[in-house]
């Protein structure tokens, strides 16, 4: 705020003083030299009174002085300065330097001030210094604008405004700066004083009345002449001088002279005492300002301001004081090193302050005094008035005619000049003099009367002086005696402007008015006036009214803040232009506290723009780029071509070391980073495992599924246990992984940063050899050895300063990229990879880079080819990364608050060396049938220099493939005789030449545990799809790579399965003190595409035949529906059914019964076919064992209890058994019970031992091959589909559909009650007993002999159940409809009709029954029924059981 | 960015003779293209402004067009700057009259170049027009009708359920009724 140290009117009234001159002999000069000083200097510190003066106006009441200073300056007659209205280049240099000296505070203290919406920052600290009352803003306006002493915070405007005062010319139209009092100075020590005195009289006189000089301009004809005598107090002999005193006094009567003793402290005495040296702020400035006579206007001298009269309190001086200090600390900088006054003691302090204050009350004001009263007399006589002045005044005032209005009119007035004794001077003369001696009432009557006269005269020039001076002295009068004539302030300033044509009259008068305005709070009448005077003449005095203006448009009740705003940049832009740089940009920076952040983002991009050029030339680099830097981070709405400018000015302006750049963005939670080497996808035929790449996007599902795999394949390789140190491996890291973690990396294996850059901008930008910054510390994580010095202490290396000038580093190798080019407005993300080289801690802190932009011609074809150093200016700076962890949002904390985790991503552990494996699928299939087997070749590698082992594999789809049996030999297929081109999957044998098809059947007896992929893991809680691989020694040394078969089978759904393997393996020496030692995984993923081939169906149905044809164990019709559903292939020709097989632990395949014509039972597209088969009971008593019974229909036999076949089939039943648990869990309390004989209770048994009746548990394997047309060739393909068979009569089917079914549960919210197992359905219990009829198919009877026949049968009941049977049955007919009986009535059941038997387990009974035949015919025998129920179930009924199919008889009638 | 400035700042000098010299001569030197501009001008209804801008409650600019776009600066500080004097009228409404208050607010402040005008939308939107000085033939009726399109056009740039309140306007139809009030940049 531009308020002031001064008061209005302490500034206006120290502006116009009594000015004194003064006359020093060569002596007398002598003297003062002593102190550095000449006698004027001497004086000036002194120059304000302390105590009042008193005077008599001319009506002869008292006028009290108060607060009086006077100004005492040598006599200068070098020829004047032109008078003319604007300054001359000297002052104007001058003043530009004296506005430039004076600066802010720096480093003040922000005072943040909130008017309406903003937080201005204003002035820095000087309001808060200077007003320690402040409390809030709004206080802050009003104390000020009440206050009475006011505070600087301009402090450049008021020393502008002082020097600007004080380098006013002596005009002639005004006599306050004329000489009123010439001081004679004549030393002591001179042979005659009295003469010496004589000749500075006799001079002044020359001076003053000669006419050669016109500089010194002299009040009065007579100027009053004061007589100094001045005696030094170490040289001279004080008698004498006492003696010339007393004869000077004779002479010149005591009011008239004065001796002054100075200089008592010799040099050498001197230094001890402390001395206050007032003159250094007053000197320095005078030095500054180049023998322009000044007036030093300030007030603020220290050993004054405690007298001061309107100070507040005390602690307020204080503050104003160290402000003042604080500013003139600049100057004393100038002419550092001299000293002022080493020859003054305290005491001749107050000599000199004695002495200003006689000459003052007892020579100045009495002439002062005389002159008035004088004048007084001259005018009335003159004029002839007899009244009073003031009564003259009240008449002009009556008589009320404005005189502004013949202003207007005058047009040459400027020209007219009076003779300096003129009448209508003499009135402004005594205008003058009233006004020096603060009498301003009858000043204001006086200059209200010149104004008058001039007015009437047309002399404009004096008209204004007389115009401005009255309402100065209006204002000073204080009180209600008179408003503030405003307008007369704006009539002067006009005139002077353009009439006068003198600029700097008007200006000396817009400041009065300005500063006048502005204590009335009439800020927007002072900002009006001030931009008003704002011209293209001078861009220092526009800057600083300007400011001002702004200054004013804050100070107003209600604060324009952007008013301010806008004119401090007006003001900041003057300010460059009259090369006030500094003040230029604060101006600017003041200005952009309303600007910023508002979104007026051109505004406030130019404004950046201007602050960050003006600080760089005022070598303020960082402060210009952090100007430069927001507007090129912000969201510019600019041009491209303004870009292309910001981003060179920016470039050119960077030149700090290593800086942080703003450009491009960096997303930095898009940061990637990757452990491990790049992949090589291919090579050759081989094909590498996909493994982890940056090239892949993150999928948190996927991820969830690798960890899942990774815990069951580590609980695999424990035992069965998950370790609680286990933490899924990341080879990836993103902002969606665990990043909790310091991620492990490992020596001598690169690490690879993705980072993510945006260019904001519409300019192509190049970034040059761009590298990663970090920071490494070394650590030895293996057992110390002793040639390792540096274990232990952590030594911190860091390659900062290698990334100025980018070389090799010994202990991380760090990638360079040559170049990065960014085309306007693109994201882009860069890889920059590390090699670690040693074990440690490392942190990845951010990039290094060289930053250019390219040259504007728009040529946006530069790559790296033409990449050249002279493509315009880059920078080589750095960014940070800095990554925020995920937000925390377990605990109640940390929900209402906002953290955030850690995030290690960049901070990767260097581990001691891992094994590394590598992995490669050779012949490795993208589409297959379903079911189709295949043979592929993997390739283990390890790459590392560790040895590896423990490898093992985990997958999602462990039916898809095997490596076959680890117990069985695994040679590679013989080539059968009969194997086509491609050598079959399948190990074969020829068929003996004359056996029929389908009747001979291999049978093969095998172990479950041979098959089910090795070791423990198969049938352990959670190593269903975890399986060991077999290496030869179980280690692959480093550098050793091992070739597998791999069979692969088609998977079951048609469609494109997504198979993931995860490879687990770990170093040989296992077991370190290191947790991360364990082990490592490595991914792949296949897709593979299926396509339907066959459907296969089949059922078992219990055979009717009599127990003794079937052998002990009973048999079964199995029948197989074998359909091709392959119907978009056209590649695909026909399907052969090569071989049917069966697995069961129970049951084997017999024989075929429909054998085909034709050696193979082909089927082509859509056609579907039926086979036969029976089964029997194998005779096999080892449970645990599965027997493959081989039934081959073609010309060669496929052993499928070897390798593909076998293993398939094992690992369908473990992928199966999660979906018919329950059986096996049966099968297995089955047996406990039957074994320990124990009849238990419960419902749950007779279920078991229901269903077991009707279990089958016989697995059909169906091999086919097809015949497959591909690039005109003819391909066989081999498959092999199973089909589980596990009830009688119900149908099974090679493609599950109930999985299918089961993803289509609705969801429910009820907690669905177990389903009561309680009770066996009816269709179970009915299949207990099995029933068959024995009798002859026909039979002869004489009827004619016999009327009835009879005939024998005997009924087989066979119980199937393990359990003691009820059974009932009944021979009775049920009729159940009268003319059936008609039909069939003529043959009765005969003896007992009805019985109840008993059969244990198993047991077969034969129950003879006869029969007894009336009529020849065919009769239907089956109609016994049979009931049956447990027998320890007392409780339920008997069911009925399944009625035996009709048993034909023929009866015939011989 | 600084000749821009430049251009600026003698908007408030006061030296008219030699102001009132390069306004003669800068009308004399468009006098041809004046021409042109009569025959549109009555196409347009001489409803030309300068610059219009919408500016948010909380005083960040909703739109901003000019013509001629290199000046675009000097208006972006020219309209910033009339929101003091916009917001020291609406204070000057007593908070009892605030409802009943007219929205069209009038000349908000002339510079040599330029007058601004002023109108506040009940929910303290800023409508700010400027027109050239030079043009005389707009008078407070016309500017108020200018004002009233513009708010009309708002209200169903708001209306728009896509639109959300606070982001700046980039409605097709908005800018075409705003550039059917621009002086056509020639």
């Amino acid at each position: 705020m531009a308020q002031c140290v001064q008061s209005v009117q302490e500034l206006i009234q120290d502006s116009f003083v009594p000015k004194v001159a003064v006359l020093c002999s060569e002596d007398a000069q002598k003297i003062t030299r002593k102190n550095n000083l000449n006698f004027s200097e001497l004086l000036r510190p002194f120059c304000r009174l302390t105590s009042e003066g008193h005077m008599r106006d001319s009506n002869n009441q008292v006028q009290v002085v108060k607060n009086l200073r006077i100004s005492v300056n040598n006599v200068v007659t070098r020829p004047s300065v032109p008078t003319s209205g604007v300054h001359s280049p000297a002052q104007r240099r001058l003043l530009s330097e004296v506005v430039s000296a004076s600066q802010p505070a720096e480093g003040g203290v922000a005072n943040v001030i909130t008017a309406g919406d903003y937080d201005l920052n204003i002035s820095d600290r000087s309001v808060k210094a200077s007003v320690p009352w402040y409390s809030d803003w709004r206080d802050t306006l009003t104390e000020l604008s009440t206050s009475k002493h006011y505070t600087a915070t301009t402090p450049w405007f008021e020393a502008y405004r002082e020097s600007f005062l004080q380098s006013m010319p002596a005009s002639d139209h005004e006599f306050l700066n004329h000489y009123l009092a010439c001081l004679l100075v004549v030393s002591s020590s001179e042979a005659v004083p009295v003469e010496q005195f004589l000749k500075l009289s006799q001079e002044q006189h020359m001076i003053q009345h000669n006419g050669e000089y016109t500089n010194p301009k002299w009040f009065i004809p007579n100027t009053l002449k004061y007589y100094v005598l001045l005696h030094d107090m170490s040289q001279g002999d004080e008698q004498r001088a006492d003696s010339v005193y007393e004869d000077m006094k004779q002479r010149y009567g005591s009011q008239g002279c004065y001796l002054l003793k100075i200089n008592s402290r010799t040099a050498a005495a001197g230094t001890d005492e402390q001395i206050p040296d007032p003159w250094s702020q007053y000197l320095n400035k005078s030095s500054l300002q180049n023998g322009v006579s000044v007036n030093s206007l300030d007030n603020t001298h220290p050993l004054q301001l405690e007298t001061a009269i309107d100070m507040p309190g005390s602690l307020d001086c204080l503050r104003a004081v160290a402000t003042e200090t604080k500013t003139t600390t600049v100057y004393t900088g100038v002419a550092a090193g001299t000293s002022h006054g080493a020859c003054l003691t305290l005491n001749d302090h107050n000599r000199l302050r004695l002495f200003i204050q006689e000459f003052t009350f007892r020579g100045l004001l009495p002439h002062i005094e005389k002159n008035i009263r004088q004048l007084n007399d001259q005018l009335v006589s003159r004029k002839g008035l007899s009244r009073s002045l003031f009564s003259v005044t009240k008449k002009l005032f009556g008589g009320g005619k404005v005189p502004e209005k013949s202003i207007a009119e005058l047009k040459n007035t400027s020209g007219l000049l009076y003779h300096p004794e003129a009448p209508e001077l003499q009135i402004r003369k005594m205008a003058d003099l009233c006004f020096l001696v603060q009498h301003y009432e009858l000043a204001y009557s006086c200059y209200h009367t010149a104004k008058k006269d001039f007015l009437s005269d047309q002399a404009m020039l004096y008209a204004a002086g007389a115009l401005e001076m009255a309402a100065v002295s209006a204002f000073l009068q204080g009180g209600a005696q008179r408003p503030y004539p405003a307008h007369y302030m704006d009539t002067a300033i006009q005139t002077y402007r353009d009439v006068c044509k003198n600029k700097v009259l008007a200006e000396r008068c817009a400041l009065f008015s300005a500063e006048v305005l502005k204590s009335q709070a009439k800020y927007s009448d002072a900002a009006t006036l001030l931009i008003k005077m704002t011209s293209e003449d001078s861009d220092l005095c526009s800057a600083l009214l300007l400011e001002q203006a702004a200054h004013c448009f804050i100070n107003m009740r209600n604060p324009m803040v952007r008013k301010f705003a806008f004119h401090m940049i007006l003001a900041g832009h003057r300010f460059s232009k009259a090369g006030q740089k500094r003040h230029a940009l604060r101006c600017y920076c003041q200005a952009m506290q309303v600007y910023k952040g508002k979104g007026w983002s051109l505004a406030e991009d130019h404004i950046n723009f201007t602050i960050g050029r003006q600080s760089f030339t005022l070598r303020q680099p960082e402060n210009a780029v952090l100007a430069f830097r927001h507007i090129l981070t912000n969201d510019s709405q600019q041009t491209a071509t303004q870009q292309g400018a910001f981003l060179r000015e920016y470039l050119y302006v960077y030149r700090v070391a290593l800086p942080q750049l703003p450009l491009p963005c960096i997303n930095s939670s898009a940061t990637r980073v990757y452990f491990g080497h790049e992949r090589r996808l291919a090579e050759g035929e081989k094909q590498a495992a996909t493994h982890v790449s940056l090239d892949q996007e993150f999928d948190q599902d996927l991820a969830a599924v690798w960890q899942d795999l990774e815990e069951q394949v580590v609980a695999a390789a424990n035992r069965g246990v998950v370790p609680s140190t286990f933490y899924p491996t990341q080879c990836c890291l993103n902002s969606q992984t665990d990043n909790l973690h310091f991620p492990l990396a490992v020596v001598e294996e690169p690490i690879i940063v993705e980072v993510a850059f945006r260019n904001p901008l519409k300019v192509p930008l190049v970034l040059s050899d761009l590298s990663l910054l970090w920071k490494f510390t070394l650590k030895d994580f293996s057992r110390p050895q002793p040639q390792d010095v540096m274990v232990g202490d952590a030594v911190t290396i860091t390659n900062e300063k290698e990334a100025i000038a980018p070389r090799k580093h010994g202990i991380i190798t760090t990638e360079v990229i040559p170049e990065f080019f960014m085309s306007p407005e693109e994201t882009r993300v860069a890889r920059l990879k590390l090699l670690p080289r040693q074990t440690g801690q490392l942190t990845i802190l951010g990039l290094v880079y060289n930053l250019a932009s390219t040259p504007s011609t728009g040529d946006s074809t530069i790559n790296s080819n033409s990449f050249s150093q002279n493509q315009g200016p880059s920078v080589r700076g750095r960014q940070d990364l800095e990554i925020q962890g995920p937000r925390l949002n377990q605990t109640k904390e940390e929900k209402t608050s906002v953290s955030h985790g850690p995030d290690r991503r960049l901070d990767p552990t260097i581990t001691p060396p891992m094994p590394l494996l590598e992995v490669f699928f050779l012949q490795f299939p993208t589409a297959l049938l379903c079911g189709e087997i295949r043979k592929a070749y993997v390739e283990f590698c390890n790459v590392s220099h560790v040895p590896l082992c423990g490898l093992r594999v985990a997958s999602t789809h462990p039916d898809f493939f095997t490596f076959g049996s680890s117990s069985l030999a695994t040679p590679l297929t013989p080539l059968s005789p009969t194997s086509f081109e491609n050598c079959s999957a399948y190990k074969t044998l020829a068929t003996p030449p004359g056996a029929t098809p389908g009747s001979v059947t291999a049978v093969t007896l095998v172990s479950a545990a041979d098959f089910g992929s090795g070791g423990g893991g198969v049938f352990g809680t959670g190593g269903k799809r975890v399986a060991e691989i077999p290496l030869g020694e179980g280690t692959l040394t480093p550098g050793e790579s091992t070739q597998l078969p791999l069979w692969l089978r088609g998977p079951d759904q048609e469609g494109v399965h997504e198979i993931n393997f995860l490879f687990y393996y770990e170093g040989a020496e296992k077991g370190g003190k290191i947790r991360w030692g364990d082990h490592r995984v490595l991914r792949h993923t296949v897709f593979i595409c299926a396509s339907r081939s066959l459907s296969v169906r089949a059922t078992a149905c219990r055979s009717n035949t009599l127990p003794e044809e079937e052998g002990r164990n009973g048999s079964m019709l199995v029948f197989v529906d074998v359909e091709n559903i392959n119907t978009s292939e056209a590649g695909v020709r026909e399907f052969h059914i090569a071989q049917v097989s069966s697995s069961s632990k129970q049951w084997r395949l017999h024989k075929c019964i429909n054998p085909a014509e034709n050696k193979d039972c082909k089927l082509t597209t859509r056609e579907r076919g039926k086979l036969c088969f029976r089964a029997t009971r194998s005779t096999s008593k080892s449970l645990e064992k599965y027997t493959f019974a081989d039934l081959s229909l073609g010309n060669e036999q496929i052993i499928s209890s070897t390798t593909p076949c076998a293993d398939f089939f094992f690992r369908r039943c473990q992928s199966s058994e999660s979906w018919r648990p329950l059986i096996a869990v049966e099968t297995q309390g089955r047996h406990s019970r039957s074994q320990g004989a124990g009849p238990g209770g419960g419902a749950e048994d007779i279920t078991g031992v229901v269903r077991k009746c009707n279990e089958v548990d016989l697995d059909i394997i169906v091999l086919w091959k097809a015949f497959v047309v591909e690039d005109n060739k003819q391909v066989i393909l081999e498959g092999q589909l199973h089909v589980a068979l596990q009830t009688i009569g119900k149908e099974a089917c090679s493609l599950r559909q109930k999985e299918e079914a089961q993803e289509m549960v609705l969801l429910k919210f009820k907690p669905e009650l177990p389903p009561p197992m309680t009770r066996p359905s009816m269709e179970q219990l009915s299949h207990l007993i099995k029933t068959n009829l024995h009798y002859p198919e026909s039979y002869s009877h004489s009827f004619v002999q016999k009327s009835l026949c009879m005939i024998p049968v005997i009924l087989t009941l066979s119980n199937c159940s393990l359990a003691q049977v009820d059974a009932i049955i009944d021979l009775r007919h049920k009729t159940t409809s009268p003319e059936s009986l008609e039909v069939h009535g003529s043959f009765t059941w005969l003896g007992k009709t009805q019985y109840k038997l008993q059969l244990r387990a198993q047991e077969v009974m034969r129950l003879p029954l006869r029969a007894g035949f009336l009529h020849a015919g065919v009769y239907n025998l089956g109609t016994p029924r049979v009931f049956a129920k447990l027998a320890d179930q007392g409780a339920m009924c008997e069911t009925s059981q399944q009625t035996a199919t009709p048993a034909l008889i023929i009866i015939n009638s011989t | 960015m600084l000749t821009r400035l430049k251009t600026q700042v003698p908007l408030f000098s006061m030296n008219s003779y030699t102001k009132l010299g390069e306004k003669l001569k800068l009308s004399g030197l468009s006098l041809a293209s004046t021409h042109s501009h009569v025959i549109r001008l009555g196409r347009h209804n001489s409803k030309m402004a300068v610059c219009i801008a919408v500016i948010a409650k909380e005083n960040y600019p909703l739109f901003i067009r000019s013509v001629p776009v290199q000046n675009e600066l000097k208006f972006h500080y020219t309209v910033h700057t009339s929101l003091d004097v916009v917001e020291e009228k609406i204070s000057a409404v007593g908070k009892a009259m605030a409802d009943q208050r007219e929205l069209y607010l009038g000349l908000l402040y002339p510079t040599e170049d330029y007058k601004v005008y002023g109108y506040v939308t009940n929910s303290k939107v800023k409508f700010v027009i400027v027109v050239d000085s030079s043009n005389t033939s707009l008078r407070d009726n016309e500017i108020r009708s200018m004002f009233r399109k513009l708010h009309n056009s708002f209200t169903d740039v708001m209306c728009n359920p896509f639109y959300n309140p606070g982001d700046t306007i980039q409605s097709k139809a908005f800018d075409s009724i705003v550039s059917a009030m621009m002086v056509q940049a020639s």
